[in-house]
């Protein structure tokens, strides 16, 4: 078995959210978790580790920021490979409450996460925090409506325009007036600074670190710990990781680089 | 169980390899030790080959799309320090990698352990060079060949001389006597993250990576498209670009990068399989166009710091 192959797929649906970021939509059910990621790539791409943005045994669904070499690219692509689940998920059944904090790109694995927890009938323990630089790089209109009929919302951006009438300021500032029972989790997923200060405002705020998960993003090249980019600490992020326990991981002087 | 062969013997041990494996052996070409195919065990010349086997197992470049049937090959002449390095390796990547691992199934080293500690190396320090862990270990004393084998080999040896532990224990002192076993253990607990050493390593390192390619144990590569393929190539997480992504550089600085290689080695890797990702080849240092010492990573006196 050549676990590099990946399963081609010439029939998919892509869909823009944004100005630089596309959803792509696979026909095959989802054997991975919330916060677990594929490896998606193109022949003459290239391949890139991209989170899951539907639940378990939903269709694949992958939210892409064009950004890299590959994910610039990929649009255009006429067959997507997938390869994967890889790494570890977000562990919301063992929690009663959940906080999810996500900035930017980070919304994905949320996304899934929300998928999850409503398909078993506990949306409402969910409460998402989601914070984007502006307006126009809020992602997941329709999503964030469904979000909203079952969970607490709070949704941010750095700086409005003259049509945003809603919340201003970062993710962090908005943690400690949390409704999320202080013995319940915290999920924290975004740019390195965001989960930096998230985390010390999760830990102000009456969370134990023992219930503070984040999720790392390295270069993946292979997924299956072997290529060695990933390495952070005693860690490989695609194996051990990208979901991290924080207790587990605080004591990594390159934790939020 | 041990054996002890002759010269002759042990021309009929690789006959009986052969008939199940490809044979490769250590010989001398242009004043190199390379490994080629051999045919007999009189081609084969005993010294330290000038580049580690682990080609043998991870080729520097090959499609990833496309996973040939192995070969089974029988590797000749092989370091211990070089075939430790397999072992270290498999901790992390057997089972994982189906290219490593088809090849480690598929492979057959037979190594050869030093009599005298080489200049520079330090195997003993990682309890070499008479191993542990082996497939086929021959040890030379005077003309005897006192040849190890692990049980999967036991069959090649019929009618075979046996005998017990005595005369290793003999050559595993006798190499003790001159040996520099350096202070490894705990190293994990020593060595310093604002170490000075690596600026000093940094202000002289060109980042030519030649201390990833000789080691016997750096296993990272890269992965990329290429024409028609998805092409696997040795990496270096010496070289800028080894940690670079779309969001940023985990590692921007070339000190960065060196603190790493080094940690990997003597703390990450310590922690996440319990041993060290070193085998005291010395092949890092010999091929470092600068002459950057691992040895001084293990020695230098961190609490003066």
């Amino acid at each position: 078995m050549n676990s590099y192959l990946p399963e081609y797929f010439k029939e998919f649906e892509l869909i823009w959210e944004s100005r630089d970021t596309y959803t792509i939509h696979l026909p095959k059910e989802n054997p991975g978790k919330a916060g677990q990621f594929y490896m998606l790539s193109s022949p003459g791409i290239g391949e890139a580790p991209i989170s899951v943005a539907s639940g378990h045994l939903r269709e694949m669904l992958f939210t892409i920021r064009s950004v890299g070499t590959v994910t610039s690219k990929l649009p255009d692509a006429r067959v997507i490979g997938v390869r994967g689940p890889y790494g570890t998920s977000w562990p919301w059944e063992r929690y009663g409450k959940i906080l999810a904090v996500a900035g930017g790109i980070g919304i994905p694995p949320i996304n899934s996460l929300f998928d999850e927890m409503v398909g078993t009938g506990r949306g409402k323990d969910l409460e998402i925090i989601y914070g984007a630089r502006s307006p126009s790089d809020l992602i997941y209109h329709k999503q964030r409506k469904e979000w909203a009929k079952m969970a607490n919302v709070i949704i941010t951006v750095d700086k409005g325009d003259p049509n945003w009438k809603g919340n201003v300021g970062f993710v962090t500032q908005f943690i400690s007036k949390s409704e999320t029972d202080r013995d319940g989790a915290v999920f924290i997923i975004g740019p390195p600074l965001m989960m930096k200060n998230s985390v010390a405002e999760s830990l102000e705020a009456g969370f134990r670190p023992e219930n503070i998960y984040l999720s790392l993003e390295r270069r993946m090249e292979c997924g299956i710990g072997v290529c060695g980019h990933c390495n952070v600490g005693e860690f490989y992020a695609c194996e051990d990781g990208p979901i991290f326990q924080y207790s587990a991981v605080k004591h990594l002087p390159e934790l939020f680089l | 169980m041990n054996y002890i062969l002759t010269d002759e013997d042990m021309k009929i041990l690789f006959s009986r390899i052969k008939e199940e494996y490809d044979t490769y052996g250590t010989v001398e070409k242009e004043g190199d030790i390379v490994y080629e195919k051999v045919d007999g065990f009189e081609s084969i010349t005993f010294g330290r080959s000038r580049y580690a086997p682990k080609e043998f197992l991870i080729e520097r470049n090959e499609n990833v799309l496309n996973l040939p049937v192995q070969q089974k090959k029988a590797v000749f002449g092989v370091m211990s320090c070089d075939l430790k390095g397999f072992y270290v390796m498999d901790k992390q990547i057997l089972g994982k990698d189906p290219f490593y691992t088809q090849r480690r199934q598929n492979t057959l080293f037979v190594n050869f352990p030093c009599n005298v500690e080489c200049e520079g190396g330090f195997c003993s320090s990682f309890g070499g060079p008479l191993l542990d862990e082996f497939q086929i270990q021959v040890a030379r004393d005077g003309d005897d060949f006192i040849v190890s084998a692990s049980k999967e080999y036991e069959h090649l040896f019929d009618g075979f001389r046996k005998t017990g532990d005595e005369q290793i224990r003999k050559l595993r002192k006798n190499f003790l006597k001159n040996a520099k076993q350096l202070p490894v253990e705990g190293i994990e607990n020593r060595i310093k993250w604002d170490s000075k050493l690596w600026k000093k390593y940094s202000s002289v390192c060109i980042s030519c990576g030649a201390c990833n390619y000789s080691c016997p144990t750096c296993y990272c590569f890269d992965l990329f498209d290429q024409d028609d393929g998805r092409i696997r190539e040795w990496d270096s997480c010496i070289l800028s670009g080894f940690t670079s992504t779309s969001a940023g550089n985990v590692r921007k600085e070339l000190d960065e990068r060196l603190r790493q290689r080094f940690y990997h080695k003597f703390v990450y890797y310590r922690k996440s399989q319990g041993e060290y990702l070193c085998t005291g080849c010395n092949r890092c240092t010999e091929d470092c166009p600068v002459d950057i010492d691992i040895k001084e990573v293990v020695t230098h006196d961190y609490s003066s710091e």
